[in-house]
């Protein structure tokens, strides 16, 4: 058996390489200086720095915190009870329950999360018509008819999914019990539950407080169910880090995983020590053995059975408690008293700054959530899940949603700053009265290109069909701008009707993928692949050209001969937002013309704000120093003859949409 | 001479339609040390669970001094028990385990008449514990925590955390059984002494015949959920009422027998004298004969004679089996009889005890077996397997 020795080990050695190789790598670049996830490029504290500087963090931190803490209290004490019920039956009905509670565990978390949330969304939808009714023939109390996935669900989601790990772990305590430890204290004059809380209860402590702290880590760990569960305005540690992920993985990302799992091993280091130590206890215990303790430990013990020490036990347990309540409480008030409004953007789309400097000025709460396409935002809304104040969506797709009777009327007397917008900007199609909206930005949509990977100047949309850049191309990951874009160079309108010509534009793009042309469909994935040299040629829009830019000086823009598309995103509110003067708060100090300024500094969009616009350049040369460069300002605020030759979107009748729909999906790249 | 405590009227009890107790008719006496012996599964401990307000009888009254206590939860009971393996609370230490019961408030009647929680001072239950701690030789045990005790201290702590309550009636469930045979020993001694230092009615539940004729004033012996015999323990070893009992009860040989007349007993067509009478004329009987009052005399003296099969030395004595007539008795003998020898036997007339027929005769008091039947009585096993008569299941 002892040859095998060597083998075995370095076997053992490679597993557990394999196992922890990655996490060792994630913490080692968690202190590289640079940017990097691949080169050293010497130590560094920065990325820790700027974790604790990120408000999306801290704030989904907090609301991490506060969601394990309140669970885990809960589902412990419910499955401390569970278990003990489940314990007093016979073993008949014991055993199948015991299996029957171990599934929850086992069963995917996507299975979970998915039913839960269709579970919220029913009963909600029930709730509405209960509500409605009781609200219709009494007028004492008001109940709320509209619902949405929040904080609550979320709390009750992870109180469903707790429950079974603090049953699993008080069990076997439960039957290593003596049976007659509660008779006897029934005996010595205790009712059932005197006997519960000064029997039952100390010795199942271990196991309720494993049980607690396991529930605890996975309540902290878990992204599937939460996912689902969490509703559009609250947002969960690992919701943000996965946010983090989708535009550039920065080490950011390294740090905030590397104190996640710094968190995970000290609970579990904790639960194993205590594991062991009670284990060997229950040995002696067993065996009947007088085994002589520490004497420090004995002392120690006698000391607390004393007067004194009784108090020292209870101030220990109240402080406990305090700190509980407490914690609760402040991650309650940090993450839901003030009062708030929800906003619901694009990724990397504000100077992070004017959230901080809009809560300072007003102690409104901004709950700033983003998404990624009209689309997705557009689902969202229609599958009930969320519950914004404020979005802010592109021309067509609000046209849209005001067709659909789901955006309010904005009060215009709230937001003097709407008077700054361009008159460029007013009254456009998607709003012709100009009674929903406030323009936040525009720009163009133009070809992203790496001058090192492709031969010559584009000029034309033709270069995305192209064979020559086989497999280096990126198609724009939504359906009417994919489209369009093929409609623009076959000299079509991108809002045509006619079936042909939709057609034809998709035969166009499918026929390139199918010769190989398209690398893959992305949004904001496509700022990792354009920065690291990935891929030739993209389709997306100025300003995050302007934004990548930075970070890769070979890229180069263009707005195509053919003609492309313009756009403009607006803030609008939907309908019974629950916190609509906060909502004209927000948009009107998003309008002014400093918050304009510097919104176009950080994201490099277009500002529709006149007076922004024009001083911009001066600004830019006051805050840096250089001037700005004229070039880069034409790409960023496209100049009038480039604008002629775009076309804005415009709603498309539900047939054309529904046409639209099913060849992307025929698509399917 | 003293007066009834506990009466259980025509008790029974079934668990999943199965008997374990069968119309049990019998009263506890004030100040007595009671002991109910049977083998495992016999109803003993669920009886005693009975007594202690943890199981409520299918049928039948649990009377206490004349009141119906049935529903009375054990709480409420001025009954206290010392469990099996003694159940202590492994988080108190010595002191807090005694005095756990004295912390408990107690419903009392106040000043105004109205029922209230009244808890007992502090320095009451100090004196009370302190005072239990010394009747079971535990002074200066008070800070041990209850893992670094043996299983003879153990065993005094959970004496002493009943005791302290003050009960009426001290019920015990195998309070030896986890001890080893030396310890035993002294704790018997030492259970007789605190019951009769308290003066209240202790009601022992145990396997082990030894331990009760040794400790009791009254022994009843129990098989299959039945009473079959209720006494004192010499009454018990010497007229045992049938078949089990005198098995059960020290050793015994059983034999067959016929009735010729008062005083006059035939065993293997051989007439003896005997003390007992009251029988029919040649009414078929068991005879029970004890191994030490058997004397081993020349094969021409004896009025039995057979073959020695089997000699086992025991210190005091020999463990002699002798073959009669096929049939294999136990004889206790200080005479050395080697094996293969041949033998005759004298008894004299109160060495015979004379039965009547029961479903047990013929079932017990052979030694061909003997060796088996002696392990099964050291078996320790067997402790364990009593608990499951509860009646629930049992990891």
């Amino acid at each position: 058996m002892k040859k095998n020795g060597f083998g075995g080990r370095s076997l053992i050695g490679l597993c557990f390489l394999f196992l922890y190789l990655p996490i060792f790598l994630l913490i080692f670049f968690s202190f590289n200086a640079g940017e990097s996830s691949a080169v050293w490029q010497g130590f560094s504290l920065h990325w820790y720095g700027e974790l604790f500087h990120n408000r999306l963090v801290i704030e989904s931190l907090a609301t991490t915190l506060l969601v394990s803490l309140l669970s885990t209290a809960i589902a412990t004490v419910a499955g401390t009870f569970a278990a003990i019920g489940i314990y007093s039956l016979t073993k008949k009905w014991r055993d199948p329950i015991l299996v029957v509670n171990d599934i929850p565990m086992m069963n995917a978390d996507i299975v979970t999360g998915i039913s839960l949330c269709l579970f919220f969304v029913a009963f909600f939808h029930g709730w509405g018509g209960i509500a409605r009714w009781l609200n219709s023939w009494q007028s004492l109390i008001k109940f709320p008819t509209r619902m949405t996935l929040g904080l609550t669900t979320l709390i009750i989601a992870h109180v469903s999914f707790n429950i079974p790990y603090v049953i699993l772990n008080v069990a076997p305590r439960l039957r290593q019990m003596d049976k007659n430890l509660v008779d006897a204290a029934q005996d010595l004059g205790c009712t059932w539950m005197q006997a519960f809380f000064k029997v039952i209860l100390p010795e199942i402590k271990p196991g309720i407080v494993s049980g607690a702290l396991i529930a605890f880590t996975m309540s902290v760990d878990d992204f599937v169910i939460s996912y689902f569960t969490a509703g559009s305005a609250t947002q969960t540690l690992p919701m943000t880090i996965y946010g983090m992920t989708k535009k550039r993985v920065t080490p950011v990302v390294n740090a905030v995983s590397t104190l996640m799992f710094l968190a995970v091993l000290i609970v579990l280091i904790i639960n194993n020590i205590r594991s062991a130590k009670q284990a060997r206890l229950n040995a002696r215990r067993a065996s009947f053995e007088p085994v002589r303790e520490n004497p420090r430990v004995e002392r120690f013990k006698a000391w607390l059975t004393t007067p004194r020490g009784k108090l020292a036990r209870r101030l220990t347990a109240a402080v406990t408690c305090v700190i509980f309540i407490g914690t609760v409480g402040f991650l309650t008030a940090f993450t839901q008293s003030r009062p708030v409004v929800n906003v619901c953007s694009w990724g990397e789309y504000i100077d992070e700054d004017l959230i901080d400097e809009f809560e300072a000025e007003t102690g409104i709460r901004v709950n700033y959530q983003t998404t990624d396409s009209n689309e997705t935002l557009y689902s969202l809304l229609k599958s009930g899940g969320a519950d914004y104040d404020v979005v802010v969506p592109s021309d067509y797709m609000i046209s849209q949603l005001i067709e659909e009777g789901m955006l309010e009327e904005l009060d215009y007397s709230q937001i003097p700053n709407f008077e700054k917008i361009d008159p460029r900007f007013r009254n456009l199609p998607y709003d012709p009265e100009n009674k929903y909206t406030v323009p936040y930005t525009w720009g163009t949509v133009g070809i992203i290109y790496n001058s090192t990977m492709v031969d010559g100047d584009i000029t034309s949309w033709s270069s995305l069909y192209d064979d020559s850049n086989a497999g280096q191309v990126l198609l724009i990951n939504n359906s009417r701008d994919a489209f369009g874009i093929a409609l623009k160079y076959l000299g079509y309108s991108v809002n045509t009707t006619d079936e042909d010509e939709i057609r034809a534009a998709y035969e166009l793009v499918a026929d390139a993928n199918d010769r190989g042309v398209f690398q893959g469909k992305v949004m904001d994935e496509v700022f990792q692949a354009m920065e690291g040299g990935n891929a030739a040629i993209a389709t997306y829009y100025a300003g995050d050209y302007l934004s990548m830019l930075e970070n890769n000086e070979d890229l180069k823009f263009v707005v195509p001969e053919e003609g492309s598309n313009w756009f403009v995103d607006a803030m609008c509110v939907l309908k019974d937002a629950p916190n609509f003067d906060n909502a004209m708060k927000w948009i009107n100090f998003i309008a002014s013309t400093d918050s304009n300024l510097r919104n176009m500094d950080y994201i490099w969009y277009a500002s529709p704000n006149t007076e922004a616009l024009e001083q911009y350049p001066a600004w830019y040369e006051e805050q840096y120093g250089e001037e700005l460069d004229p070039e880069i300002y034409e790409i960023m605020a496209a100049p009038q003859e480039v604008l002629d030759r775009c076309e804005m979107y415009i709603v498309l009748p539900r047939p054309t949409r529904a046409f639209y729909n099913n060849l992307w999906i025929q698509l399917g790249i | 001479m003293s007066k009834e405590l506990i009466r259980l009227k025509d008790v029974t009890m079934t668990f999943d339609g199965e008997t374990v107790l069968k119309d049990i008719n019998i009263y506890f006496n004030d100040k007595e040390f009671l002991t109910l012996l049977g083998p495992s599964g016999c109803g003993k401990t669920t009886m005693l669970r009975i007594i202690g307000g943890f199981q409520t009888p299918t049928s039948g009254d649990v009377l206490f001094d004349g009141v119906r206590i049935n529903d009375v939860p054990p709480h409420l009971r001025q009954v206290n028990t010392v469990f099996q393996k003694y159940a202590l609370f492994p988080h108190l230490n010595v002191y807090d385990n005694v005095a756990f019961g004295l912390r408990i408030p107690r419903e009392a009647e106040g000043p105004d008449g109205k029922k209230q929680k009244v808890k007992l001072p502090r320095d009451e239950v100090d004196r009370r514990v302190r005072e239990m701690l010394e009747v079971v030789s535990l002074k200066g045990f008070e800070h041990r925590s209850i893992a670094s005790l043996s299983g003879g201290q153990q065993q005094r702590v959970a004496i002493a955390r009943a005791l302290v309550n003050r009960p009426k009636v001290l019920l015990l469930d195998e309070p030896l059984g986890a001890l080893d045979m030396r310890l035993r020993k002294d704790m018997q001694q030492e259970l007789k002494r605190i019951q009769q230092q308290m003066g209240i009615t202790f009601i022992n539940v145990t396997h082990d015949q030894e331990e009760a004729l040794a400790m009791s004033d009254t022994v009843v012996v129990m098989n299959e959920g039945v009473i079959q015999q209720i006494g004192t323990p010499e009454d018990i070893y010497n007229e045992p009422k049938n078949a089990f009992v005198a098995d059960f009860i020290g050793e015994s040989n059983i034999v067959d027998g016929i009735m010729r007349a008062d005083g006059v007993v035939e065993i293997f067509n051989r007439r003896f004298a005997c003390l007992d009478g009251g029988f029919e004329k040649d009414e078929p009987v068991d005879v029970v004969i004890r191994p030490e009052d058997v004397d081993i005399v020349s094969e021409a003296e004896g009025q039995l004679k057979g073959v020695v099969t089997s000699v086992t030395f025991k210190g005091v004595h020999y463990d002699t089996i002798v073959d009669f007539y096929g049939f294999k008795w136990l004889i206790e003998t200080t005479d050395y009889c080697p094996v293969d020898s041949r033998i005759g036997i004298k008894i004299d007339p109160d060495g015979i005890h004379v039965m009547k027929k029961s479903k047990y005769s013929g079932m017990f008091g052979d030694y061909s077996s003997y060796s088996e039947e002696y392990d099964e009585i050291n078996d320790p096993t067997l402790i364990d397997e009593e608990s499951a008569e509860g009646g629930e299941d049992e990891e």
